[in-house]
């Protein structure tokens, strides 16, 4: 027992209630500590896992698109990007003064690209440069010691091998719209993911994506990774072979940037299909742009050029646009004629230059007219009078029927969105849309596809595809898919017959022939040494005559030209290609888009050995051989 | 003069010291624990300081071993007054440091003179609680000698902002409270003006971080990013340790540093996650045998001086460590007071293990009336 020095007092019951006070927390402590570490240690654990461990997505590498013979169009490559880490950058000055020496790039821009983040976002690295080429690489790693908080690291980057060749068809990449990610479609993808947007890389995105894989790291509170923990790794996206050859595709490109020096490069479309599957071997839109600069996610002033283009080169002129088809229409209103049996092989009318109609005067393209005209003489020189006479006893409604039946005016069915259906007028269109019945005068003008008609440069290839093989088919842009599990082979188009008999059609053709093979055609200008092709020219009216006649030609101002088109098909005896070529504002089928079909249909054959690869390189006005002069194309007149 | 009784050292106490120095042992691995992480190759400079801490600590023990404590009773007021007047020094020369000015910093070395303080507090109450025996206190007014000799550490440390500490040394002197002999009334006034002090400090010296953190204590999902994350990481490090925890430097949570302060105000909660419940227990058990064995030093002394020293160790113990164990178990709000002998500060392990000295000073000449 203890007393304090001069009491009597004892002071061991208070140190005894001290020591009870000391017991009893200790006591809460240990039943606090039982309560967290032995009863709820499932439910704290869990919690830990989910505060260190952290799931980062490995992605798959995206498949590559290659041409009809193996030829790479699109691949993944890897690219060297350049990240800064703001929270270990040491001597800021130096490093973005050094940066901007080894980049070749102001330094004070490197500087803003960074910026002053603060608190948790100084750990997360800031991407300066996404495709280092080698020379910057070698500079900046060898200076890296140098360089605290300045890392690269490789990434995937898409890369379009032939550029601006086939941007429209391959389509272009970017990072997936919140309006996607709402979509059931895209229900396993994320927020900043890069996904095929446009063109095939978007129709083809579940096959091209693969499957990502993923990893489990362990992260401290930084989120800085420290440990990997198991890793499940991507399956890399299936190989994709398109039916495109590349060659024809280079050459129809080649034909559009064949002008005379100081022109701009011709616009426009340029559609080649396998008359006999439908294989597309060739879809060119012009003007185009370069695919790789959407690759890395676009920069803001390439993207406001390509979008302010007065051309507006990111639409893609083969399916998205459809113009009237002038006197290419003429081969199905012949096939027509045949088949109602208006006409026979050897009906004939006389062309005075002509006809008059329901009080009014329309014109054939040759003023002096063609005088006797039968339907193959009507074809191969496109007399406009011949086509006016009969149409107006064929009618609108059958006319439109037999057109139909070829493909026009509605959608190919080719795997890209955003196609054009076009129009073929009837009365009972015209009643629907305008609430007004069909005048006979309307069919004179339709008759020489000056109307309301509008085709697409690849319902023109379907069609004219159609007139060669008398089956319309649907166009294949994919001939196979090779994957892990294996080579899935599409399966052949779907052929639907045309309306017209096979001796009908034969005479359409031979009508054709001669617009390219014989003197007085207006399509000399497709002509192939060694092999008979047959083919239309057509001019589409932009603005009406008044406004530009007596202009010499070249005084057109662009936008007022007219346009021009051309379909073929060759061997004419035996088709196998069909090609159909648009050019906006061209002027003259003939020597507008003629020179283009000529380069197609010629590498073509020279391929199939049917013909010596050409000896020239001629300028795209001068015809291939002298040849007949060249025809004025016909302008309707109302 | 030191002089040194040889019965002094026939009867050291070296249970005591054993246990003492187990737990500097146990804090220094958990130091080690709680900083190698991020400190790359060699030992983490927070650990390497804290060792040298240690060495200083251990020589101040030595130092106050030789000393017969009784001269200090004659000493006390002067100690007392040096400890207010380094304190008070900081309110002139001290940088402001995280919101408060506790800091005393000479290049490398920075010193917190509230820690020292304590030990003056502790030597002066004892003094007149010698003189004064508590027991004879039976008056409201009696309570007015100790209640002038607390305020004026706890007043300095206020005006320093340094809330935790000015708390822990109030506490400390109110452990004097125990052995006071006031009737009921006289108990409601001082609790009474308990309260008015806490509610004095919730609107005048409490900044407005810290009623933050007591609010976020009372609701902890209310901010769970703020201050309410280091209850919830320290809940989950705890808690994640389990029955025998995830190893010796292999908790996850300390390990990948998500506790901002593990190294300091948390360090008990890096111990329960790598030691678990048996580990945990075994801390607070070594804790309280010390504070008991405090106790019984204040019984056994013969001396009333001695007595009233052991209890102001003791106490000086307890506070700091049952609330920093609170706070770390989520029993109460955060608050920066250092776990005594285990969380990093120099300071801290200085000036307790001087208090410790005093202690065994106590212990060692309990037979030399």
């Amino acid at each position: 027992m203890s007393h304090l020095a001069g009491t009597d007092l004892p002071i061991d019951g208070r140190l005894r209630l001290f020591a009870a006070l000391l017991g009893a927390s200790f006591a809460i402590f240990e039943l606090r500590l039982f309560q967290l570490q032995i009863v709820d240690v499932e439910a704290l654990r869990e919690q830990a896992l989910r505060n260190s461990v952290r799931t980062a997505r490995l992605e798959a590498q995206r498949g590559e698109i290659a041409d009809r013979e193996g030829r790479v169009l699109a691949k993944t490559r890897s690219a060297w990007q350049l990240d800064v880490v703001p929270s270990d950058l040491q001597k800021r000055d130096v490093t973005f003064a050094a940066l901007g020496q080894l980049l070749e790039r102001d330094s004070a821009e490197l500087v803003a690209q960074v910026g002053n983040p603060r608190g948790i976002a100084r750990f997360r690295p800031v991407r300066l440069a996404g495709d280092l080429d080698d020379v910057e690489l070698a500079r900046v790693e060898t200076h890296r010691f140098a360089l605290p908080g300045v890392s690269t690291r490789v990434r995937p980057l898409r890369h379009y091998t032939d550029g601006a060749i086939a941007s429209h068809l391959l389509g272009t990449l970017g990072e997936i719209r919140s309006d996607q990610l709402e979509q059931e479609a895209f229900s396993d993808y994320h927020s900043g993911d890069i996904i095929g947007q446009t063109g095939l890389e978007s129709i083809l995105e579940p096959r091209l994506r693969g499957r990502s894989g993923g990893r489990n790291v362990m992260v401290d509170a930084a989120g800085r990774e420290v440990q990997v923990l198991d890793e499940i790794a991507p399956e890399a996206g299936s190989r994709v072979v398109l039916t495109l050859d590349l060659d024809l595709q280079r050459a129809a490109f080649e034909a559009f940037h064949d002008v005379p020096e100081g022109e701009p490069p011709k616009m426009g479309s340029a559609v080649a299909i396998d008359v006999r599957n439908g294989d597309v071997l060739v879809l060119l839109s012009q003007p185009s742009f370069d695919p790789n600069d959407f690759s890395g996610g676009i920069d803001a002033k390439t993207w406001k050029a390509l979008t302010s283009d007065e051309w507006d080169p990111l639409r893609n002129r083969a399916i998205q646009n459809h113009y009237p088809p002038g006197s290419t229409h003429k081969p199905f209103v012949a096939a027509a004629l045949l088949q109602e049996g208006v006409v026979s092989e050897h009906t004939r009318t006389f062309c005075p230059g002509s006809f008059y109609f329901g009080g009014r005067t329309y014109r054939c393209w040759k003023r002096e007219g063609h005088g006797s005209v039968d339907l193959h003489k009507a074809i191969q020189q496109s007399c406009d009078v011949f086509f006016y006479t009969f149409g107006v006893q064929l009618g609108i409604d059958r006319l439109a029927n037999i057109a139909k039946s070829f493909g026009l005016g509605q959608p190919t069915g080719i795997a890209l969105s955003g196609e054009a259906s076009g129009l073929v007028p009837s009365s009972e269109w015209k009643l629907r849309r305008f609430g007004e019945r069909w005048y006979p005068g309307e069919t004179v003008s339709a008759a020489i596809g000056q109307g309301y008609n509008l085709y697409t440069p690849i319902q023109l290839a379907v069609a004219y595809a159609a007139v060669a093989s008398g089956q319309r088919i649907e166009p294949r842009l994919v001939l196979r898919i090779e994957g892990d599990e294996g080579v899935l082979e599409m399966p052949a188009s779907a052929t639907t017959p045309v309306a017209v008999t096979p001796e009908r059609l034969a005479l359409v053709r031979a009508g054709m022939t001669a617009v390219v093979e014989s003197p007085g055609g207006t399509g000399g200008r497709a002509r192939v040494p060694g092999v008979r092709v047959a083919g239309k020219t057509g001019t589409a009216q932009v603005v009406q005559l008044a406004h530009t006649e007596g202009m010499a030609e070249s005084q057109i101002p662009m936008r007022y030209r007219d346009h021009a088109w051309f379909g073929a098909f060759a061997p004419a005896d035996a088709p196998e290609i069909a090609v159909g070529v648009f050019v906006e504002h061209g002027l003259h089928g003939s020597t507008g888009a003629g020179p283009i079909v000529q380069r197609i249909l010629a590498r073509y054959f020279e391929k199939r050995g049917m013909t010596p690869p050409p000896r020239q390189v001629a300028g795209p006005v001068e015809g291939l051989r002298r040849a007949e002069p060249i025809r004025e194309e016909p302008r309707a007149v109302d | 003069m030191p002089s040194i009784d040889r019965r002094a050292f026939q009867h050291f106490d070296w249970l005591l010291l054993a246990l003492v120095w187990t737990v500097v042992a146990i804090g220094l691995a958990n130091l080690f624990s709680a900083t190698h992480a991020g400190a790359g190759d060699g030992l983490p400079s927070e650990f390497r300081r804290q060792l040298a801490a240690v060495a200083i600590g251990a020589g101040a023990m030595g130092g106050v071993l030789l000393i017969d404590y009784r001269r200090l009773e004659r000493w006390a007021p002067f100690l007392y007054l040096a400890a207010l007047a380094l304190t008070a020094s900081t309110l002139l020369f001290a940088p402001v440091t995280r919101g408060n000015r506790s800091w005393l910093v000479y290049g490398p070395l920075s010193l917190q003179p509230a820690e020292f303080a304590k030990i003056g507090l502790v030597l002066m109450m004892a003094r007149y609680f010698h003189r004064h025996p508590p027991g004879t206190l039976r008056r409201l007014r009696d309570l007015f000698g100790p209640g002038l000799i607390l305020a004026g550490p706890v007043g300095l440390i206020v005006l320093q902002h340094d809330l935790g500490v000015a708390v822990l040394t109030l506490l400390i002197g109110a452990t004097y409270l125990l052995f006071v002999r006031i009737p009921a009334k006289a108990w409601a006034v001082v609790g009474v003006a308990a309260l008015a002090s806490l509610a004095g400090l919730w609107s005048f010296v409490f900044k407005e971080y810290q009623r933050k953190r007591i609010l976020d204590f009372l609701d902890p999902s209310r901010d769970p990013l703020a201050s309410g994350y280091q209850a919830i990481q320290s809940r989950i490090a705890v808690g994640s340790g389990g029955l025998t925890g995830q190893g010796y430097l292999e908790g996850p949570q300390t390990q990948l540093q998500f506790l901002p302060t593990q190294h300091s105000d948390f360090a008990f909660s890096v111990l329960a996650e790598e030691w678990g419940f048996i580990g945990c227990t075994l801390l607070l058990m070594l804790y309280l045998s010390v504070l008991v064995w405090g106790l019984v030093v204040a019984n056994n002394s013969k001396d009333g001086f001695g007595s009233m020293v052991a209890v102001g160790v003791v106490g000086m113990l307890f506070w700091p460590a049952a609330i920093n164990v609170a706070m770390v178990l989520g029993l109460a709000p955060v608050i920066g007071v250092p776990l005594p002998l285990i969380s990093y500060g120099g300071t801290q392990v200085l000036a307790n293990l001087t208090a410790l000295a005093l202690l065994m000073n106590v212990s060692m000449r309990r037979y030399i009336f």
